[in-house]
């Protein structure tokens, strides 16, 4: 990793600024405090320069290519984030002929915040299975071989407790909430032009920053994302106020899973299981 | 002389406080220390570079009513709110009290808004000089000093054995009657905020730049959450909703923010800020242009928490230099 990925993303951000095969290359560049990444779109080949990849590039640019519908773009993945593109592809909302990807084999990316950042990987990183990625048209870096299935430790540990204190633990997080909206915004699940939360008729939620429409809030935005949620965790890195929101996603992802055997994003044509109707279907939860 | 209140004298005066009013002071929420009401002295934070969210909530709530109705005999009675609590906030930094201050221009201004007022009015608000200002800060750049007492009632500033003890005002004199204070001749030093940001005629500036290609560029990273907005101590705005519950109605307002996409959007569906780039400007010209003409001081007091805070490091600093740096170009 490091400085002959990012060699390799130049060039090749380079060559496709120049021959025309995209308008943009969205990317990674180091950020104002000189020590952690941030997004990068880059529209001359003579800026390519500004492009870098270390192990803080932990933001999931595919979101970004619902801004550019349309429009040739390349994006820079890392594999959870490939997953996405197989979500957005599965589901319409960008044209693969239009995507250059380049894809990434992320070793796994390190806790940071602004001007500050830590050798130790981030949470996401230790239940990660996708180190390659599942598109790409330009690799960079060696595959990895996956290890074993994906454990929900922290998810069953959640489940140790008892539903009261389930209760207590999941409001104490929403009092925190302030309503930014942040996860939805980061997340590339996350696309529909009216969000329910801000529908006014009828009125899903009501616009009150307090407990109980905090809860409805992140409750409904995890249902929206079972069975299509590819794990990459933005939501939880974005949020403010520290709110755990990989339990609920993952809570969902492991039924999924143990239910349809699925997972969300791993190929661009598998049917999603919540969207799919078959007749034959029994899961032995309705009789 | 400089009047000094010790460590053990300064729990008990807040102690004190406690069983008239309500306090507010930074404590430990989960990983975070935020400005909420504390039952104890000892769930205070007195050692804290700057808490994770303003203390502006406690003037403009995250939800806040402003009347309820009441029915009888077919008439309709609204009931305003009124706020009977008094408060006091402890530990406000002087970039958080100034940031305060600032809003009095927008909601103090004919007509003034009633519940900014009343909380105004019941809240003392005793200040806590940086020590040790935080890479982010830059408040020295806007107007302000790590230890400006401008906008709070009472100053206090760390010495070696407690606090300085400044009364700005006349709440914050009458906050202190009774309080022994030691006289002492220690000088108070001024620490330095590091981060220069050259703010400086940056109103006329945006004037310049207004249609530059810049604005949609750097709308290209930002992702659109509210998290700037929310987080800082001077973003005012708000949206406002009736909400019926068994026949009574409560009409509430909550936090917004220029960011949401719609949040210019009017009846029949035009959206004069549509785009990513107009939303984005919006921002910064609210703060470097428009607030500015109409009140005077920037609407940023360089606290940095939306540089902390931004997703993707949209950063006001860097913004205010790039600006400069294209207006120097147009001339």
């Amino acid at each position: 990793m490091g400085e002959d990925f990012t060699q390799q993303i130049r060039d090749k951000a380079k060559e496709l600024l120049e021959n025309g095969a995209v308008e943009c290359v969205i990317g990674y560049e180091t950020g104002s405090d000189g020590v952690s990444a941030r997004p990068a779109f880059i529209y001359d080949a003579a800026e390519v320069d500004r492009l870098a990849f270390d192990n803080t590039c932990t933001h999931n640019l595919v979101k970004y290519l619902l801004d550019k519908k349309g429009k040739s773009t390349a994006v820079v993945v890392k594999g959870c984030d490939s997953r996405a593109l197989n979500l957005l592809l599965s589901e319409r909302q960008i044209q693969r002929d239009k995507v250059y990807v380049i894809g990434v084999v992320c070793p796994g990316v390190v806790e940071w915040g602004w001007n500050k950042r830590s050798e130790q990987l981030q949470k996401r990183c230790n239940w990660c299975r996708q180190h390659t990625p599942v598109v790409s048209d330009f690799a960079v870096g060696e595959p990895i071989t996956e290890e074993p299935p994906a454990e929900f430790a922290d998810v069953a540990e959640m489940a140790t407790k008892t539903a009261e204190d389930r209760a207590t633990f999941w409001r104490d997080q929403a009092e925190r909430c302030i309503r930014c909206y942040a996860c939805r915004q980061a997340c590339p699940g996350c696309y529909c032009i009216d969000c329910f939360v801000e529908l006014l008729d009828p009125e899903w939620v009501g616009i009150r920053i307090a407990p109980d429409e905090n809860w409805m809030w992140n409750t409904i935005r995890a249902y929206h994302l079972g069975g299509r949620c590819i794990s990459c965790n933005e939501c939880e890195r974005v949020c403010p106020v520290n709110i755990p929101l990989s339990l609920l996603n993952r809570k969902l992802e492991q039924e999924v899973l143990d239910l349809f055997d699925y997972k969300a994003g791993m190929s661009e044509d598998a049917p999603a299981p919540l969207i799919t109707f078959k007749k034959d279907e029994n899961l032995g939860i309705a009789e | 002389m400089t009047k000094i209140l010790g460590k053990t004298g300064l729990e008990s005066w807040l102690h004190n406080i406690m069983q008239e009013r309500a306090l507010v002071a930074p404590k430990h929420v989960g990983d975070l220390i935020l400005f909420d009401p504390v039952q104890s002295v000892d769930e205070v934070v007195f050692d804290y570079e700057n808490t994770n969210l303003s203390p502006k909530e406690f003037f403009f709530p995250r939800t806040d009513t402003l009347f309820t109705t009441k029915s009888q005999d077919n008439d309709v009675e609204l009931i305003p709110t009124i706020i009977d609590q008094e408060t006091v906030i402890f530990g406000i930094r002087p970039c958080d009290a100034r940031g305060i201050a600032m809003l009095d221009g927008p909601y103090l201004d004919d007509p003034a808004d009633s519940l900014w007022a009343q909380h105004r009015n019941k809240t003392t608000m005793i200040g806590l000089s940086c020590t040790k200002p935080a890479p982010q800060c830059f408040c020295t750049s806007v107007g302000s000093a790590p230890n400006d007492s401008s906008s709070v009632d009472i100053m206090l500033t760390e010495v070696d054995d407690g606090y300085a003890v400044e009364a700005v005002t006349e709440k914050g004199e009458r906050l202190l009657q009774g309080v022994e204070l030691k006289e002492s001749d220690v000088t108070l030093s001024a620490p330095s905020c590091d981060t220069s940001v050259p703010a400086e005629g940056i109103v006329e500036t945006v004037k310049k730049v207004f249609d530059s290609p810049y604005w949609s560029r750097l709308a290209d990273r930002c992702i659109h959450c509210n998290v700037c907005a929310y987080v800082c101590p001077t973003c005012y705005c708000f949206d406002i909703r009736d909400r019926t519950d068994k026949g009574k109605i409560e009409r509430i307002r909550t936090w917004e923010s220029c960011q949401s996409k719609g949040f210019t959007r009017i009846a029949g569906g035009h959206d004069p800020r549509a785009d990513k780039g107009s939303r984005l400007r919006q921002r910064f010209c609210h703060k470097l242009l428009y607030f500015p003409q109409q009140f005077g001081p920037l609407s940023c007091v360089g606290c940095g928490r939306c540089v902390v805070s931004c997703p993707v490091n949209i950063d006001i600093r860097e913004i205010i230099s790039d600006l400069q740096e294209l207006g120097a170009k147009v001339g």
